[in-house]
């Protein structure tokens, strides 16, 4: 990493950390959605984009890390510090058993078993009454507390969401340049010749999910705090679509994409305004279009620009 | 024993229009290798197809068909040349993501335009109406596997007895020296959409009179039809009909005699299974995954 681009990235943090002393209530609301959409989308940025398998499962996590933070508050009474690594452990241990079927299956056999994945965890959510709470879900009412402060208005959970999301990228920064990462890049661009060079493929492509989901579970749980509650319609197979719609629009395979395409794909549908019911529409066509002209996404453009300027 | 027939019946009729969707999915998929996430969608409009000429039109049922028929032309038409044609030299993991923001876009622009609002077509074909032993079955679900049957039945006519079929078979074997025999590609690609889309269509416009229709009933369909096409072997048409009896039957017998809630989930539990330790399918032949 070149010294100007941790300059931008600290600059990147500071203009952050400034933003909800500029935006009334509102728009932190959406700026703290993007910040933990950032996190998710990067996390499935280190299935799909950098390990080349699929998922459409990346908002069944995103579910059980809040659902696991709801119930523990229930059942056990714990704290917020408590819940969010428990919740991050959970996740990751779901997200390793989905890898499970994942390690001999690609493509579309993938996709279909993270869909399946995806519909079952949103079918339990909502018919398992007793616990889950099924349809009306759970409410968090303690808020999460910091060194004695109570975590209730949504500038904190801003600065709790930035944390998580900074954090996040420093480790997604940190795995795609480390030996993990460049494994991973040889699963999705050969396998064969991947394990044939003696890559554990097997060990790879179970810490990218348990990387992935496990990210997802974090995001989840602070989300689930955020919120004061859970609803299994918060999880639907929709938001696993806007998940990956933002990894596909910023372009996949790049670290910058996920921020990119969650950014935009967070804010430009609270553009829309009074046609805020094309929300879906949008995405559907913004996924369409990109899987037909575009590819690499925003950032496979950019670098096709730069490219062709030389 | 007499509640297990009437479930084994009930399980029956649903399994056939999971055949119907399944049918025209392992299709598009075998021929064309084209993963079609957007095939519920061909289901769901076929039912307000069927909902529209039953309530506001006053046609009988099957009067509809015509109209789905007529309707997959254009939407089958349009499917291929976006998710076939233009993907074709592209990473074939495209037509993932494409066909399923077409499925999102799809369903979206009926919510908007329809609303939410589930729909059924109430129809009389009590003259169909079937009672043998304790087995009773109202007209309407009597149709279905009916229907069922004739299309599949005619769809392995086509298939082995025409050239239009010869050809599809040749491209399902092997893309590039059909192609050299002299075989219309492109021809095939849209004929193959087009039928899919037709099939799935007519068991949306069946269904409609069985459960509601609203915009996203393709969701759990085409779902199903995955696990139908999965278990039956990818690209299989006998494996897919006779998978998806099987589902429709082990859906109703889970509701019957374990719980109610669990009938959706079965399915995908086993898709789940069958994937991990038989990645051919049931009745699959080994197949080239690579």
């Amino acid at each position: 990493m070149k010294p100007q681009h941790l300059l931008l990235a600290a600059l990147a943090v500071a203009v952050m950390a400034f933003a909800p002393q500029v935006f009334g209530g509102y728009g932190v609301n959406i700026l703290v959605l993007v910040l933990l959409n950032t996190a998710v989308v990067s996390g499935l940025n280190l299935v799909t984009g950098y390990a080349g398998l699929f998922s459409f499962a990346q908002a069944a996590f995103y579910a059980i890390g809040a659902y696991t933070a709801a119930i523990m508050v229930r059942d056990l009474g714990t704290g917020f510090w408590v819940n969010l690594p428990a919740a991050m452990a959970v996740t990751g241990v779901f997200g390793a058993l989905l890898a499970l079927p994942a390690l001999r299956l690609s493509g579309h056999f993938l996709a279909i078993v993270t869909i399946a994945f995806q519909t079952i965890v949103y079918l339990v959510l909502s018919q398992w009454n007793g616990f889950t709470g099924g349809q009306s879900g759970l409410s968090i009412l303690e808020p999460a507390h910091f060194f004695g402060i109570r975590l209730f208005r949504i500038q904190h959970y801003y600065y709790l969401a930035l944390a998580l999301c900074v954090l996040v990228l420093v480790v997604v920064a940190f795995l795609i340049h480390s030996r993990l990462g460049r494994e991973w890049m040889a699963i999705r661009d050969d396998e064969t010749l991947a394990r044939a060079v003696g890559i554990p493929t097997t060990r790879a492509k179970l810490t990218a999910f348990a990387a992935a989901s496990a990210i997802a579970g974090a995001a989840g749980a602070v989300y689930g705090y955020m919120m004061r509650g859970v609803t299994p319609d918060d999880f639907t197979i929709w938001l696993s679509a806007s998940f990956v719609a933002m990894m596909i629009v910023g372009g996949k395979g790049t670290f910058l994409g996920p921020i990119l395409g969650a950014a935009l794909l967070t804010i430009a549908p609270e553009m829309l305004g009074e046609y805020a019911q094309y929300k879906m529409f949008f995405y559907g066509i913004v996924l369409v279009v990109a899987a037909t002209i575009l590819p690499g996404g925003l950032m496979g453009l950019w670098r096709r620009l730069r490219g062709s300027e030389q | 024993m007499d509640l297990f027939l009437q479930y084994l019946a009930n399980g029956v009729v649903i399994g056939s229009s999971y055949v119907l969707v399944a049918v025209g999915l392992t299709l598009i998929f075998g021929i064309l290798g084209v993963v079609n996430f957007a095939h519920g969608e061909f289901y769901m409009l076929g039912g307000y197809i069927g909902v529209t000429a039953v309530t506001i039109m006053g046609l009988p049922l099957l009067a509809a068909l015509p109209l789905v028929i007529a309707s997959a032309v254009v939407i089958g038409y349009l499917a291929e040349r976006l998710l076939h044609k233009a993907l074709k030299d592209s990473d074939p993991t495209n037509s993932i993501i494409a066909s399923f923001g077409l499925a999102v876009a799809i369903q979206n622009a009926v919510l908007i335009t329809l609303g939410p609002q589930a729909q059924m077509a109430n129809i009389d074909v009590s003259a169909l109406n079937l009672s043998v032993g304790s087995v009773y079955l109202p007209g309407n679900r009597v149709l279905v596997p009916i229907v069922t049957a004739l299309l599949i039945a005619g769809l392995y006519a086509v298939l082995h007895f025409t050239w239009t079929g010869r050809s599809l078979r040749a491209m399902a074997q092997h893309g590039m020296v059909a192609r050299l025999c002299g075989v219309r590609v492109e021809r095939v690609a849209i004929v193959t959409f087009i039928a899919a889309a037709a099939l799935a269509g007519t068991a949306g416009m069946l269904m409609s009179s069985v459960y509601s229709v609203h915009p996203m009933a393709g969701n759990m369909v085409v779902l199903k039809a995955f696990t139908v096409v999965i278990l039956g072997g990818m690209g299989n048409i006998g494996g897919a009909a006779a998978a998806g009896l099987i589902l429709g039957i082990t859906e109703t017998m889970t509701a019957a005699y374990l719980a109610n809630a669990m009938r959706d989930i079965v399915g995908f539990v086993i898709v789940i299974l069958v994937l991990l330790f038989l990645p051919n399918g049931l009745f699959g032949k080994a197949y080239d995954r690579s």
